[in-house]
């Protein structure tokens, strides 16, 4: 059989054109585009960002780009705005990240629920994942609305105080950590799903057989075996969350002041608005050391499952 | 999960919850939806009303009216559309060599792609911003379609590898020593058998560039060009926010993805299995 499929082999090689090359040359030619596009859309902006953030660049004074060395930099650490916006940035992180797991993690005990019909309860996790942070955003916005909202209404039935929500340095952010959390707990019951369908049953057969509770069984059973999706969802949710533009810029726009406004929008803000390229790619810079440091946490974890 | 003995006795509990995640999960979409059927006097109007009193749809006459909402869903149909298709192609090519080819640096390529797929988007802004503006090509669908292929590029590989590897590679070698060339054996016979990863890493991508907010405001702010989630965003009226418009205008942005999700929603949860994607 080897012999003959090794035959069929060597007389299709006398017969090799252009359509048929080599092995080696086929997977130099398959992985040239993606090659191709990510030296050009990743590999070169992020080495031409990295100088820029070393220049003196505003588009907008019309004087030629300047080599500034660290001065940029300095000027980031001396800058009020950074850190204000650096904090909101990691406000939102803590709070939405595990905000978002406990809210996923119920939403997905109860979607592996036995029901007769599975789609409904499918279809309520996929439609929040699917749909656009900034229409969320505007959705919520108009939730949190201080007259027609449906919260106000809500509260004022409940015979709470009705805040303005969007005036208020606290509630702003309160409101926008609500809409992220509701928006990111879906991608992570969807993950934390797919981990609790792979769980044996038998695991749990063998815990009744012993006599473990539900709690026991949860915390025994379901918590190490969801280890995996856990870390996954919990590192790409980081490096979102670190990345929040979304949310806080179609319910806030950064307001009140810059109480909500986080550090992507800070970079947007001083490139698109400012066109001060050298300050923009400074603070990009920062975020990006900032992400790769969770992302070097998340290869490692990962590098430790397989 | 649910020891045997207990689900009789849980079944109302089971229930109610189901019906809570059923409201978490939709009522915003619902909520949207209504208001978008109430006038603009009802809407202003306290205390507020849950279902419209009249349903019109005026307000969807207004949307389309006062703005070019059907530029925007345009624009995001081309986008998506032609980034999806680029990265399809693009993918599908990558994704054959790491799982049929032996390539000597496989796994540096895998890790490779799962480190892109961590990659902050806001690092390409500035420097694209600053490229495309030299070039002249900021305001043009060229701008959105190249990095949103990059975007969906790690995670439709990483779907298509494991949709490749699940597939015996016997079939591919048959149709080999039938006479076919290995480029033959792959569109012959094993892009038809991976229909339904290709409609995974298709969704996937869509959804991805359907969704993406910070590149299309950056880029395309021009009217002519923005997608639905820039345009809707950017709607002005007499007020901050002219809701009436804009839930009617959040309707029909949210209309065509969910019908994408209620089509293929077993494939779009065996594609969340394959990797981590962003949220």
């Amino acid at each position: 059989m080897s012999v003959s499929v090794a035959g069929a082999r060597s007389s299709l090689r006398r017969h090799r054109t252009w359509l048929d090359p080599r092995p080696a040359v086929l997977a130099a030619v398959l992985l040239a585009p993606a090659s191709l596009l990510l030296a050009l859309i990743v590999i070169y902006p992020v080495g031409r960002l990295v100088w820029t953030s070393f220049l003196q660049l505003n588009l907008t004074s019309g004087v030629p780009a300047q080599f500034a060395g660290i001065g940029n930099y300095v000027s980031v650490v001396q800058d009020p705005v950074f850190w204000q916006t650096l904090k909101n940035t990691a406000i939102i992180a803590v709070v939405t990240v595990p905000g978002a797991l406990v809210v996923g993690m119920t939403l997905a005990l109860v979607a592996n629920l036995p029901f007769r019909r599975r789609w409904p309860v499918r279809l309520a996790l996929l439609v929040p994942w699917a749909l656009p942070l900034a229409f969320t955003g505007l959705i919520f916005a108009w939730f949190f609305n201080s007259q027609y909202g449906v919260v106000d209404d809500l509260l004022r039935r409940a015979g709470l105080p009705q805040p303005i929500w969007f005036n208020s340095v606290v509630l702003a952010m309160a409101a926008i950590c609500i809409t992220t959390i509701w928006k990111t707990s879906s991608f992570v019951a969807l993950i934390l799903f797919a981990g609790l369908q792979a769980i044996p049953p038998e695991l749990y057969e063998a815990a009744d057989v012993d006599g473990a509770g539900r709690i026991r069984q949860f915390v025994f059973i379901t918590l190490p075996m969801l280890r995996p999706a856990i870390v996954v969802a919990m590192i790409f949710r980081t490096i979102t969350a670190l990345q929040t533009f979304d949310i806080p810029f179609t319910m806030t726009r950064g307001g009140p002041g810059d109480a909500t406004r986080t550090l992507a929008m800070y970079v947007y803000q001083n490139t698109v608005d400012f066109l001060d390229l050298g300050y923009g790619s400074t603070l990009a810079v920062i975020m990006f050391l900032i992400s790769m440091m969770v992302s070097v946490v998340y290869l490692r974890q990962i590098r430790t499952q397989a | 999960m649910i020891p045997r003995g207990v689900i009789q006795r849980g079944a109302p509990l089971r229930s109610i919850a189901a019906f809570l995640v059923l409201v978490n999960g939709l009522f915003p979409a619902i909520w949207i939806l209504l208001t978008s059927l109430k006038t603009e006097s009802e809407l202003t109007r306290t205390p507020i009303t849950y279902l419209p009193v009249a349903a019109t749809l005026t307000n969807y006459v207004h949307a389309f009216h006062d703005q070019p909402l059907l530029r925007y869903l345009a624009n995001s149909l081309i986008v998506a559309s032609a980034s999806t298709a680029l990265t399809l192609l693009v993918s599908v090519m990558a994704a054959y060599a790491l799982a049929r080819l032996e390539i000597s640096f496989r796994d540096l390529a895998l890790a490779a792609i799962i480190a892109v797929s961590t990659f902050p988007l806001v690092t390409l802004l500035v420097p694209l911003f600053q490229t495309l503006r030299a070039l002249g090509l900021l305001n043009t669908y060229v701008a959105l379609v190249l990095p949103y292929t990059v975007l969906s590029l790690p995670i439709c590989t990483l779907v298509l590898v494991s949709f490749f590897e699940s597939i015996p590679v016997d079939l591919e070698n048959a149709a080999m020593v039938d006479g076919s060339t290995r480029v033959g054996a792959l569109v012959r016979v094993l892009l038809p058998l991976s229909a339904p990863g290709l409609a995974t890493a298709g969704i996937l991508a869509f959804v991805n560039s359907w969704d993406e907010f910070l590149l299309a405001l950056s880029f395309n702010s021009n009217p002519a060009y923005r997608t639905l989630p820039v345009g809707i965003t950017l709607y002005q009226g007499e007020f901050a926010f002219p809701w009436p418009e804009i839930s009617a205008a959040l309707v029909v942005g949210i209309v065509p993805v969910t019908a994408l999700i209620i089509l293929f929603q077993q494939r779009i949860l065996a594609g969340l299995t394959a990797g981590g994607i962003k949220g």
